[in-house]
């Protein structure tokens, strides 16, 4: 269980991003669903016409519709999330003093393309979602946020037989390009995999709250790193 | 060795300060989709320049004096106010001022000026520009043509998102009011008291932000 004995100073940010449709967030509303109850929740989209993700998840009911923000882009959600965080830093920190104190803030990137990640300076630990219907050779062509995000997520496993993907396989090959990081093979209705994620996520918090977890950056396009000596290693999710 | 004002005046026009001007259109977009056209911006930017504009740089500048010399904030804050009748308008303007003052709390943390907004509840951006001129010393002169320049660069920048263009042309139009924000400058240069600060709005540019602040599917904020 958590130390609430010891104070932390703000809330997890939580990001997630990955290219448009994949289930960002379909993701976002599954973990409101199942963690609410016991946690804080508040969120921050970023969609390009502004509040697209906003509206969907409000009216999924998972959350009260005040706590769950959207932040104009300007058409820019790659400079949103990245080079100028302004707009998504003011919107986290009113949501943490409107709902104090609050344990996560998840905050959702507008769909962007494959090199868009989230900047430490805004996020704490960030999860790329990948999309099975996208096609299985997605995972190999790599890129920031599929090899270094905190935790890829292949959603959509359910669609993996109507498309022709090897679930298994495309796993395996993100595996491969992740040197081993977390990855989850996920859908919603797959109960097991949705257990795998919130308590990935869970575990994240544990590490916020322990003042362990030290924002990464998946970097942009970045040479090929090899062996992870940190303790990534110690973390996997096995799918 | 105190940077010179032009090399200051760079810093706070550029695009790329980190103040989120990505999320704004200076009521570009809402007035694009009520039929503005490519062809009727540059009088969109003149109309700006002469009414709103011009209350934002008469503020920041008045701000300014007031900051320099210790005198309150609240009466300057008071004439913006009753000058910006539109209550989205104003939102707008606060949220930027947040924004602005996030980064002046870093670069000039022990300025007075900065310390003394910091303080407020809710300042106008205009307030704000006026605290980071005196933090680092630009001039009113400067100050009224940072405000002028960067109202028309970011209606330039949003109208090659939201209006199909060549970059040359939008630039263009930003050249040729120039001498538009020149004159803005003059005009407000020498204010010292929020009473004499020009009481221009634009009935039709704050219809379009109210509209604006209720739409659905916005790219940008404002
Ligand atoms: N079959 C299946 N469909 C899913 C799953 N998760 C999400 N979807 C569907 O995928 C579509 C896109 O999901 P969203 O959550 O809107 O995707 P997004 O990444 O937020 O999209 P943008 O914000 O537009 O980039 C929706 O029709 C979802 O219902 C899943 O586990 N299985
Ligand atoms: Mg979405």
């Amino acid at each position: 269980m958590p130390d609430h004995t010891t104070p932390t100073p703000r809330a997890l940010r939580l990001g997630v991003c990955g290219p448009v449709g994949t289930g960002k967030s379909s993701l976002i509303a599954l973990l409101c669903r199942e963690l609410a109850a016991t946690l804080e929740l508040g969120v921050v989209t970023n969609d390009i016409y502004t509040d697209e993700d906003a509206r969907f998840l409000r009216s999924a009911g998972v959350l009260d519709a005040d706590r769950i923000r959207a932040v104009e882009t300007g058409a820019c959600p790659h400079t949103a999330i990245r080079d100028d965080i302004t707009a998504n830093l003011m919107a986290v920190e009113e949501l943490e003093a409107d709902y104090a104190p609050l344990d996560v803030v998840l905050i959702e990137s507008g769909g962007d393309n494959l090199t868009a990640t989230f900047s430490p300076a805004l996020v704490d630990v960030q999860v790329f979602v990948l999309d099975i219907a996208g096609g299985g050779d997605v995972a190999r062509k790599g890129g920031p946020g599929i090899e270094r995000a905190d935790l890829l997520v292949v959603n959509k496993t359910d669609l993996a037989p109507y498309v022709g993907v090897d679930r298994d396989r495309m796993v395996a090959d993100a595996s491969a390009a992740r040197s081993g990081r977390p990855v989850v093979a996920l859908s919603r209705t797959d109960r097991g995999s949705v257990v795998e994620l919130t308590t990935w996520m869970l575990a994240q918090l544990e590490r916020h709250r322990a003042g362990a977890l030290v924002p990464a950056d998946p970097g942009p396009m970045a040479p090929h790193a090899h062996a992870h000596p940190h303790d990534h290693l110690h973390d996997h999710v096995h799918a | 060795m105190t940077p010179s004002p032009d090399l200051l005046l760079m810093l706070l026009a550029d695009a790329r300060l980190p103040v989120a001007g990505h999320t704004q259109s200076a009521g570009l977009e809402p007035a694009v989709r009520d039929g503005l056209a490519a062809a009727h911006v540059p009088a969109y930017l003149r109309a700006r320049l002469r009414t709103v504009t011009a209350v934002e740089a008469g503020v920041a500048v008045v701000a300014r004096a007031h900051l320099l010399d210790g005198r309150p904030l609240a009466p300057v804050e008071a004439a913006w106010a009753a000058r910006t009748p539109s209550a989205a308008m104003r939102r707008t303007s606060r949220g930027q001022a947040k924004a602005l003052l996030r980064l002046a709390g870093r670069l000039w943390p022990d300025a007075p000026a900065v310390r003394a907004v910091l303080d407020t509840d809710a300042p106008s951006r205009p307030v704000a520009l006026g605290a980071v001129a005196a933090a680092c010393g630009l001039g009113a002169a400067e100050l009224a043509r940072l405000v002028g320049y960067d109202d028309v660069q970011t209606v330039a920048a949003a109208a090659l998102k939201l209006l199909p263009l060549d970059p040359a042309t939008s630039t263009g139009w930003v050249h040729d009011v120039l001498p538009d924000v020149e004159a803005l400058a003059r005009t407000v240069r020498d204010l010292d008291s929020p009473a004499a600060v020009p009481a221009s709005g634009l009935p039709q540019i704050e219809a379009w932000a109210e509209t604006h602040a209720v739409s659905a599917r916005r790219l940008f904020s404002a």
